[in-house]
């Protein structure tokens, strides 16, 4: 896992996201920079569920530890 | 027969006070009190008379044990006395009323007298401290009250400093010892109460508690005072001029301090309630704080789910992008010079258009436009 201070918050991680999917809103697309976006945002996409998933997993073991 | 002696008056009246003087220094003479008269708020003068015979009597109001009536029963104690000029009268010492009835009318007259003085107005009264440390006790050593009320003190408080002045509870001294017994415990440092106790008895045997300096001696007390004379019933004097009445020495003893096994299971009581109610609120904080936690947890569950969601519908649009599921449904994307055509009004006969399949790009010649 990143180094804490290294590791983007989940809402860096939202905004980057959103930035790409905005960008295939415009009018001239090319479909290599298409296919380049399309993979970073799949690949952020990933990241902010692991980011989840690891969020998710703190609350559970916080509720167990009760 | 020898001749009589014949005396000038002066010598006469000399030689028979010092006969009687001699024979009778001091008498005590009981019969029925007449003709009471007080001169001048000071000087008084009485009969005590019988059947058959009638003393005159001279003294102050200050031998008075109380307010007194023409025909009550009474005993005076006093010098017998021939005056150069008033004649024959006893020089009072002490005036006693005698025989229940006399004794109980005597205590009535001082009782109204000393009530519309406010004697006796419970405005008066001051609390005892509960428990006091240190006391003065006014009572006869070798009474039963005095050994109760210490049985009964000890049985139940023990530690407590006790001045005791021993008196005569009854008889003629009584009174006297018992007003400086009060003198002399008030003049006491740290002094918290004064027990003034004495036992069952007839009301002759009692009437030294309701004898007029004495009641004042008691109210005039600048230690309270706990007085309990004889048994409940009887009622002295003294007992309502004192701050607080007991009905016997031992209940004196009972008013004056707590019992300590009474006092250490209320503390062990009071004890026992307190752990419970800190119990309690341990708990009570526990269970809040457990709720509290159960919240913040469900919270951020919450949280979590909604950017979950956010996430899903974010893939969702990313899906949707995809250049390739586009070609690859047999789409194309046709351009002119970089930018995307997505009209036949932004083309022409004979333009060159670049045509991007899935695998490829094309260049093609526009031949022909049709409006669908």
């Amino acid at each position: 896992m990143e180094n804490m201070a290294t590791q983007k918050k989940y809402h860096q991680l939202r905004e980057e996201l959103d930035q790409l999917l905005a960008w295939f809103d415009q009018d001239q697309l090319d479909v290599d920079e298409a296919l380049k976006k399309y993979e970073a945002a799949t690949k952020l996409a990933d990241q902010m569920e692991v980011y989840l998933k690891t969020a998710e997993n703190s609350i559970q073991k916080l509720t167990k530890q009760k | 027969m020898s001749p009589d002696i014949v005396f000038e008056v002066s010598d006469f009246v000399a030689v028979f006070n010092q006969t009687i003087e001699y024979t009778y220094p001091s008498v005590s003479i009981v019969g029925e009190l007449a003709n009471l008269k007080v001169s001048k708020g000071r000087w008084l003068y009485f009969d005590v008379k019988d059947d058959s015979a009638s003393v005159r009597f001279f003294g102050t109001v200050y031998n008075l044990p109380g307010p007194l009536e023409d025909g009550m029963r009474i005993q005076v104690r006093g010098t017998p006395r021939l005056h150069p000029q008033f004649g024959f009268s006893v020089s009072v010492q002490q005036i006693t009323p005698v025989g229940e009835g006399a004794i109980k009318r005597a205590a009535d007259l001082l009782k109204a007298k000393l009530q519309t003085e406010g004697l006796f107005d419970a405005a008066r009264k001051r609390p005892l401290p509960y428990p006091p440390q240190r006391i003065g006790l006014i009572a006869s050593a070798e009474s039963a009250a005095y050994a109760d009320f210490m049985k009964i003190l000890g049985h139940r408080w023990a530690g407590i400093d006790i001045v005791h002045c021993d008196v005569q509870v009854q008889g003629e001294s009584a009174p006297e010892q018992i007003i400086n017994a009060l003198t002399r415990l008030n003049a006491e440092a740290g002094l918290e109460a004064i027990v003034l106790i004495r036992g069952g008895g007839s009301a002759d045997d009692l009437q030294s508690f309701s004898i007029e300096q004495v009641v004042r001696a008691v109210a005039a007390s600048r230690v309270p005072v706990l007085a309990a004379i004889g048994h409940e019933i009887d009622e002295s004097l003294v007992e309502l001029a004192a701050d607080v009445r007991a009905s016997t020495p031992s209940n004196a003893a009972e008013l004056l301090v707590p019992d300590k096994r009474a006092v250490q299971a209320m503390i062990a009581e009071q004890l026992r309630i307190a752990q419970n109610t800190m119990l309690h609120t341990v708990q009570m904080n526990q269970n809040t704080l457990s709720q509290d936690v159960q919240q913040l947890q469900a919270r951020m569950q919450h949280c979590v789910t909604t950017h979950r969601s956010e996430l899903a519908v974010r893939r969702q649009v990313i899906h949707g992008y995809d250049p390739r599921r586009i070609l690859a449904a047999g789409y194309a994307i046709v351009s002119r010079g970089g930018s995307r055509i997505r009209s036949i009004t932004e083309a022409e006969k004979g333009l060159s258009l670049q045509i991007t399949l899935q695998d490829g790009q094309l260049t093609a010649v526009v031949t022909d436009v049709h409006k669908v």
